[in-house]
């Protein structure tokens, strides 16, 4: 009844007389593996074997991580509607190892925002306007980069939406749409953002909450997740150079409410 | 200074006195009888010879010089004009001589043993340099030779040809000051008059007295300046003679017969230079990491612009690589849409390959350089390039300023990236990060008002009018409501929809501000801005600017 709970103690042991005989040692065999890693890394970054080769998701950062349990899947596709931070720090840390990443149609994006999140400007590539060549360009971007950032008014027809999911699946790549994307693998969207820190007059944004509801086209219920953006610790990437010092946020907040009720008229500023 | 040994060498030495000043007043178009000075920093670094008869010396100060000879000519410094104009004498003695040495714009070493032998006599070579000089690049000069750096430098100043050996002897009556004369570098210049200053008042006061002293003391004491100059004293060389070598910019041009207007026209003439360019560089064994495009127009400009080529990223493909991105810039300056002047025909065509490395010095492939993701994606931005022309691919960098459209830097993929505003620079006063994750192209229109409706307004000393309670911003165009409420006679005209389409009001929740930043109040790109951060209760933090009496969006912190 209990055979499964039998350890084979008698086949380890003829292992290892079979590898004391060959003459390979514990230490070899460490060394061999380490090689195999190299080698593997080698052939990851050249590009040799893309696709067998590569892992299968690519990193994402720790305070999203609650929104993606499964990861950046390679192929998937991320729908993300309501808020561009969480577009940005879904795909910064993904940035920050080395992938390549190409916003198309996204011409408000705020770059410095996305350089504080933690993306690398040397390895992202903008294309503000496509405009009627936007089928052609979405998936030459697909072909070459690791994620593709797509905006939401993009000249896309549905048909054009499926062909690029195919050939994202096909190529490794991942595609996060910053609007509405029927058939997303995972659909984001964002019903609240939380400010903190701001007063009546004083302060300035420190912290953010926001509040989304994530469902899979896999089924399954949809969850409500709350990820802190931006704040001390979680999440918002390296304090910028310009956060405001403690001296500074204090003179701010002397200010206090500058308001007056006043009629006359006053040059303004 | 490390001081090696070396063999002493015959040399001969073309000197042209005061060089920068003779650069400085070519330069300038002076004549030459006109007493001049070139000065850098606070002191007068080179005087022509009237200048020198008036009494003015080296290392006097500008009032000084000035005081002595009123006349005088104060010209600027400048090295690398001086670097430059000596490029033409050098090639004038190159006619003479098969290899020269620049010591210092002003000062030629030429190996003289062949030469001589070539020309039959010292005099002769002395001779034919002279008048080479003079004939090609129209300036005074003498020549003198002897063993041994130094004393060839001082046969020159005095014109003079030292008989082989005795270069010692001749040295041997010179007086220690004579050691500035060797150094060729400011910075060298000034330790060994620093040098000469303390040998004068130790009472060593010719380079004999300098040879006599036993080497250890003298490195004791003085250190490597110390061993330098007895080592000069006693006529040895310390360093071998470098000759110069020309090297011609890799470059391919072509001058058109006809000024072209239409670019279809240059399209046989933009691949062929591609491919020429493509096989000088790789019969000079080299890659190029930029590429500048030259264009002549019709009107006398110049047109320049420098794109970057990746090193390693293609070999077959390069040729076509360049073709395209030189029709692209050609193009946008037939069109006009380059930045430039007003189009107008071409007539000269050039393109230079710069930040040349030879080849096969792409080491870094495999191991952690450009990788096949770099280059899969280079290739990806030269397709969508190809499509959406060069304008639509943009690289982005982040620059100095301070307000987050200010922060950013962006320029066609592939284009030299200068930033306007240093980066590395303070900038007190900014927008406080986080910045907003959404800056609108354009700033729109947007309305702030109070708890009754009247527009909040900032005065000059940053109070408000009103704490903000309402916010509008302008209404998406799809939406139907708002235009059915524009259209409304409440909404305060009749009529047909013109002006901008409001939102409905969102209350505000919080808000913070006014941030002022005023720049370039002396210029007319003068702005005066003040920012607040509000935010709504059902709608995301924005980013609103005062200017001019109105508000505008900046950016949306969604």
């Amino acid at each position: 009844m209990f055979d499964w709970l039998e350890v084979d103690v008698g086949e380890i042991e003829a292992q290892e007389a079979d590898a004391g005989r060959a003459g390979v040692s514990r230490v070899q065999l460490a060394r061999l593996e380490k090689a195999r890693a190299a080698l593997a890394a080698v052939q990851a970054r050249v590009g040799v074997g893309r696709e067998p080769g590569q892992a299968p998701t690519l990193p994402l950062a720790d305070y999203v991580a609650d929104i993606l349990p499964t990861g950046l899947r390679r192929g998937h596709v991320v729908a993300v509607e309501g808020s561009t931070s969480l577009v940005l720090a879904l795909v910064a840390q993904a940035s920050r190892e080395g992938a390549w990443m190409a916003m198309v149609g996204m011409p408000r994006i705020g770059v410095v925002a996305a350089a504080r999140r933690g993306l690398d400007l040397t390895r992202l590539v903008l294309i503000p306007d496509p405009s009627v060549q936007a089928p052609a360009v979405v998936g030459a971007c697909v072909d070459g980069m690791d994620v593709v950032v797509v905006g939401p008014r993009l000249a896309l027809s549905p048909a054009d939406r499926r062909r690029l999911v195919a050939h994202a699946r096909e190529r490794g790549s991942v595609i996060v749409s910053a609007g509405p994307w029927e058939g997303a693998h995972v659909s984001v969207v964002v019903e609240g953002s939380y400010w903190a820190g701001l007063g009546a007059g004083e302060g300035r944004l420190r912290s953010r909450e926001v509040e989304a509801v994530v469902s899979l086209r896999s089924g399954g219920p949809a969850r409500r997740v709350r990820v802190v953006l931006d704040g001390a610790g979680a999440g918002g990437g390296e304090a910028g150079s310009g956060a405001l010092s403690g001296e500074e946020v204090h003179r701010l907040a002397t200010v206090g409410p500058s308001c007056q009720n006043r009629t006359h008229v006053r040059k303004t500023y | 200074m490390s001081v090696p040994v070396v063999a002493t060498t015959r040399r001969a030495v073309l000197w042209v006195p005061d060089w920068p000043v003779v650069a400085a007043m070519t330069q300038a178009g002076l004549s030459a009888e006109r007493p001049a000075a070139v000065l850098h920093g606070r002191g007068v670094v080179a005087v022509s010879a009237a200048a020198r008869a008036a009494g003015v010396r080296r290392g006097q100060r500008r009032r000084l010089a000035q005081q002595a000879c009123p006349d005088i000519a104060i010209l600027p410094y400048d090295q690398a004009r001086d670097a430059r104009s000596f490029e033409a004498v050098a090639v004038a003695a190159e006619q003479v001589v098969s290899g020269v040495e620049i010591s210092r714009p002003g000062l030629l070493m030429i190996p003289a043993e062949g030469a001589a032998r070539f020309h039959g006599s010292e005099e002769a070579l002395a001779g034919a340099l002279v008048s080479a000089v003079a004939d090609d690049a129209g300036c005074e000069s003498s020549v003198g030779m002897a063993d041994g750096f130094l004393a060839a430098i001082l046969a020159a100043r005095t014109s003079s040809l030292i008989p082989p050996g005795e270069s010692a002897d001749y040295l041997a009556t010179m007086p220690v000051t004579v050691l500035a004369h060797a150094a060729m570098e400011r910075a060298q210049r000034a330790q060994v008059e620093d040098l000469v200053s303390v040998l004068i008042r130790l009472g060593i006061d010719t380079l004999a007295a300098l040879t006599h002293l036993p080497v250890g003391d003298v490195l004791a004491r003085f250190g490597a300046v110390g061993v330098w100059a007895q080592r000069l004293a006693r006529g040895e060389d310390v360093t071998a003679p470098v000759l110069r070598r020309s090297e011609d910019d890799i470059a391919v041009e072509y001058a058109f017969d006809e000024p072209v207007h239409r670019s279809e026209h240059l399209i046989p003439v933009v691949r062929l230079l591609a491919e020429q360019l493509d096989q000088a560089l790789l019969a000079a064994g080299m890659r190029c990491g930029k590429v500048a495009i030259t264009a002549r127009t019709q009107r006398g400009d110049t047109l320049e612009r420098v794109w970057r080529t990746d090193v390693g990223v293609r070999s077959g493909a390069f040729a076509t690589h360049m073709a395209d991105r030189v029709r692209w810039q050609v193009e946008g300056w037939l069109n006009g849409t380059a930045a430039g002047p007003e189009r107008s025909a071409l007539v000269w065509l050039g393109v230079l390959a710069c930040d040349v490395v030879p080849l096969g010095s792409e080491h870094s492939y495999l191991w952690g350089g450009i990788s096949g993701a770099d280059s899969r994606a280079q290739r990806t931005v030269d397709r969508i390039q190809g499509l959406i022309g060069p304008e639509g691919v943009l690289a982005v960098r982040e620059q100095g300023g301070r307000s987050p459209r200010e922060r950013v830097l962006a320029s066609p993929w592939g284009q030299e990236l200068t930033e306007q505003r240093r980066l590395a620079h303070p900038w007190p006063g900014r927008i406080p990060d986080p910045p907003p994750a959404t800056v609108l192209v354009a700033p729109a229109q947007a309305q702030v008002l109070d708890a009754g409706g009247a527009p909040v307004v900032i005065d000059r000393r940053l109070g408000l009018s009103a704490p903000p309670t309402w916010v509008r911003l302008e209404a998406d165009r799809a939406d139907q409501q708002a235009l059915a409420a524009h259209r409304h006679p409440a909404s305060g005209h009749v009529g047909r929809v013109t002006g901008t389409v409001w939102d409905r009001p969102r209350p505000v929740e919080a808000w913070a501000g006014p941030w002022p930043i005023a720049q370039r109040w002396w210029s007319e790109q003068s702005s005066r801005h003040a920012y607040l951060q509000v935010t709504l209760r059902d709608g995301p933090a924005v980013l609103l600017a005062f200017t001019g009496g109105c508000w505008m969006l900046d950016g949306v912190y969604d």
